[in-house]
């Protein structure tokens, strides 16, 4: 009896929900003939785009994903199926994607877009990616995305690293922003004596991002990675600019500033030691302060943190590396029109601009960027990205930084003693030009 | 296989052709198979399992270990390239593979053995512990030996944290006769083990060997159950000591379980990835890769090269192979004489 009273709720939810369903696909298809008469219509009504965000959803990223979705149905018609591939997770998911079924539109951070481009994952975007309000965005914002004259991705937000530090500590122990490097290293150590050893006065980044810092040191010096001569790279990590940017780079583990613990931490790893009071100072971006919000369970918020322009040891502003996210059709797409008019979408001023200011990134369009330089909260980013610079645009450089980690493994030898900083940045040398070349 | 038309025809009692031919028409109604194809008939099945599962991947695994094999081969855009013995070469030839051997053969060296006599130990003592104690002890190390390989590594990762682990904490607590800070430091707080290679296996010998002891353990306990009695009380009869009476009987009686025992173990140990790869948090730390480590640090961090990540997984089952054989057949000829 009952069961017979169940089988019926359900088999009569079921053909409501059919019905309901049915009611729901059957609109767009009698609303289309209408709208393709009228040349705005909705062409791709019924489709479905699917789109991958790199991070952890937070709500302000989720609301501003909801609206760009919501303007691009009333555009096209299709609906985004969106997903959020955290950090850590990005190159697994990228490489299954790459061997089966994949996004039609993903973020891709800038300097991954020649590896994952030689991996054939991408298709080339090359008619729409200068045209339209792209045209404003400068040329020489596609450096990483342009290989053999095609473009593979576009521009969306730009990515300048500063210090972010504990205002509300610098406050409590009456410490005024550092504005070279010494005064950063004194500061530091003031938090540490006050706060307890436990505490990173300015950590150490020896994980899978690690380059961005030390590259901020070597860069400050006048050194640099690799330069290409010719058709082959030559390692210029032996040269005395390098080598001092380094010697700063290891020094904070061996002069005490950051905790021999944590050598193989990244940007994540930081961020939550940081959240946990453990970390008074760090190089990152805006985008690590919803998480901090969130690990600190909403203790550190905006009000006690902020950024400072890395001070380089040589005076002035440090450089900073040259990141940023992209936006790319990938390569198993079938859905190529579809995810092109996507990211024409989320690439016109109006919505990059969004997607920058609301995401803590700095605007791709100049006349967006000009207007920050004067802003409290953003103007630390524009001063360093003023000054960005970029990794060697190579293939093969994601091997030699992120899964060889050929320099966060010579720092070690280094700070663990194993060897003198001249012999491990000669060996690191050998290695990133084998590495390079292949 | 013996044949029984044979077996039938040679004997001199032989019964009479009737019932002969009697025998024979019923067996071939019941399977319509030749009596001798029937237990290769049975094994198919399970061949077919094997095949498919492990011997076509292991196929695939040799096949990659000789070609250059990335992403664009496995989606089948790009012809993956014959590259002979390239990969092996680069393998040979890099740092990080000797000191990745070196450690996954000190490691395994150490864990086995650390993991038999811990085991033992605790086999010997389930054995003599009244009915309700050691089935306590046994759910006990039951928990142990149920924890997944990677709750294992967080366990253990959090226990050796440098600042907040229980053991820099419970070393502090120490007398400094016994453990000293190292390097002159006021207490153990803050002592890095997951960075450095040596405190890093370390920590992962605790892991594995404490995981690992409870199979170990009752196994021997099952062991232990089947030797008679009598042979104890013969021994404590003729004044054996209790080391004595253990080298004596337990252990040879115990031979064949050992053996088993060991080579399992050796396995096991060879091949630890989950553990490691969790208590030095990814993979950034070289040197403290072992060979399982750094087959997959080749093969999946990008740029994805399955074909060298093949041919350490190659070399690391030689090397298993090799020790396996080797004594396996030092326990036969053992047994022999």
């Amino acid at each position: 009896m009952r069961i017979a009273k169940i089988t019926a709720t359900t088999v009569t939810t079921a053909a409501l929900a059919l019905g309901l369903a049915a009611c729901g696909s059957g609109e767009a298809p009698s609303s289309s003939p209408s709208a393709a008469a009228s040349a705005s219509g909705p062409k791709f009504a019924g489709k479905t785009l699917s789109v991958w965000r790199l991070g952890d959803s937070n709500p302000a990223a989720a609301k501003y994903m909801e609206e760009l979705n919501a303007e691009f149905k009333q555009q096209t018609g299709a609906e985004v199926k969106l997903e959020w591939i955290p950090w850590p997770q990005v190159a697994d998911k990228f490489a299954a994607a790459a061997t089966g079924s994949g996004p039609d539109v993903t973020e891709i951070g800038n300097d991954q877009v020649p590896m994952w481009q030689s991996q054939d994952a991408l298709t080339p975007i090359t008619d729409i990616a200068r045209e339209g309000d792209r045209a404003q965005i400068p040329e020489n914002l596609y450096g990483y995305e342009t290989v053999d004259g095609e473009i593979y991705a576009v521009p969306w937000g730009a990515g300048a690293r500063a210090v972010l530090y504990r205002k509300d500590w610098f406050e409590d122990l009456k410490i005024e922003v550092p504005k070279t490097w010494d005064e950063l290293v004194a500061a530091a150590k003031k938090i540490q004596k006050e706060k307890g050893e436990g505490v990173d006065g300015f950590a150490f980044n020896g994980g899978s991002d690690a380059n961005h810092l030390l590259a901020a040191f070597a860069w400050s010096e006048g050194g640099e990675f690799a330069v290409k001569e010719g058709d082959k790279w030559v390692g210029k990590l032996t040269e005395p600019g390098f080598t001092k940017g380094f010697e700063t780079y290891t020094g904070l583990v061996t002069s005490g500033l950051s905790g021999k613990a944590n050598l193989t931490l990244n940007t994540v790893d930081i961020r939550k030691r940081f959240a946990n009071n453990k970390v008074a100072m760090y190089l990152t971006a805006g985008w690590d302060l919803p998480g901090i919000e969130e690990d600190s369970k909403g203790k550190l918020k905006s009000d006690k943190l902020a950024f400072f322009p890395l001070p380089a040891k040589t005076g002035g502003v440090a450089p900073s590396f040259f990141g940023g996210n992209d936006i790319a059709l990938w390569g198993g797409t079938k859905e190529a029109d579809l995810g092109k008019e996507y990211i024409k979408l989320a690439t016109s001023k109006t919505w990059a601009d969004r997607y920058a200011s609301e995401g803590g990134l700095l605007p791709v369009y100049p006349d967006t960027l000009a207007k920050l330089e004067e802003d409290p909260a953003q103007g630390a980013f524009a001063q360093a990205f003023a000054k960005a610079r970029a990794f060697p645009a190579d293939p093969n450089w994601s091997e030699a930084d992120a899964t060889k980690m050929v320099l966060q493994n010579a720092a070690r030898a280094v700070i663990e003693g194993k060897k003198d900083a001249g012999t491990a940045l000669a060996d690191a040398n050998k290695e990133l030009e084998e590495i390079l070349n292949q | 296989m013996a044949n029984p038309t044979t077996v039938a025809r040679g004997g001199g009692s032989s019964p009479s052709p009737g019932h002969r031919r009697r025998k024979e028409s019923g067996r071939a109604r019941a399977s319509g198979l030749p009596a001798w194809s029937i237990p290769y008939v049975l094994l198919v099945p399970g061949l077919l399992v094997i095949a498919g599962l492990l011997l076509y991947p292991m196929f695939q695994l040799a096949v990659m270990a000789f070609q250059k094999v990335g992403l664009a081969q496995i989606r089948g855009t790009r012809p993956a390239e014959w590259v002979g013995l390239e990969n092996f070469e680069k393998i040979l030839s890099n740092d990080i593979f000797w000191s990745a051997l070196r450690n996954t053969v000190a490691f395994a060296f150490v864990a086995v053995s650390l993991t038999l006599i811990v085991g033992t130990a605790v086999g010997v003592l389930l054995h003599r512990l009244g009915r309700k104690m050691s089935l306590f002890v046994v759910i006990g190390c039951m928990f142990a030996w149920a924890v997944p390989p990677v709750a294992q590594g967080v366990i253990w990762r959090s226990l050796f944290d440098a600042e907040a682990g229980i053991v820099n904490w419970a070393l502090d607590l120490l007398p400094n006769w016994l453990a000293a800070p190292p390097d002159g430091a006021r207490s153990w707080v803050g002592t890095p083990w997951l960075t450095d290679t040596l405190p890093l296996y370390i920590a992962l010998v605790f892991c594995v060997v404490w995981a690992g002891f409870p199979f170990i353990a009752v196994s021997v306990l099952a062991g232990l159950k089947g030797i008679p009695a009598e042979l104890y009380e013969a021994a404590r009869v003729d004044g054996s000591g209790p080391w004595r009476t253990f080298t004596k009987i337990t252990l040879p009686m115990l031979k064949p379980v050992f053996a088993v025992l060991t080579v399992l173990s050796i396995i096991w140990d060879f091949k630890v990835f989950s553990q490691l790869y969790t208590l030095m948090n990814g993979h950034t730390n070289r040197e403290g890769y072992n060979l399982s480590m750094y087959a997959v640090a080749e093969a999946f961090k990008p740029p994805q090269k399955l074909g060298m990540g093949a041919a350490i997984s190659v070399v690391l089952t030689i090397i298993l192979l090799v020790i396996t054989v080797v004594y396996v057949r030092q326990i036969v000829k053992q047994e022999e004489m």
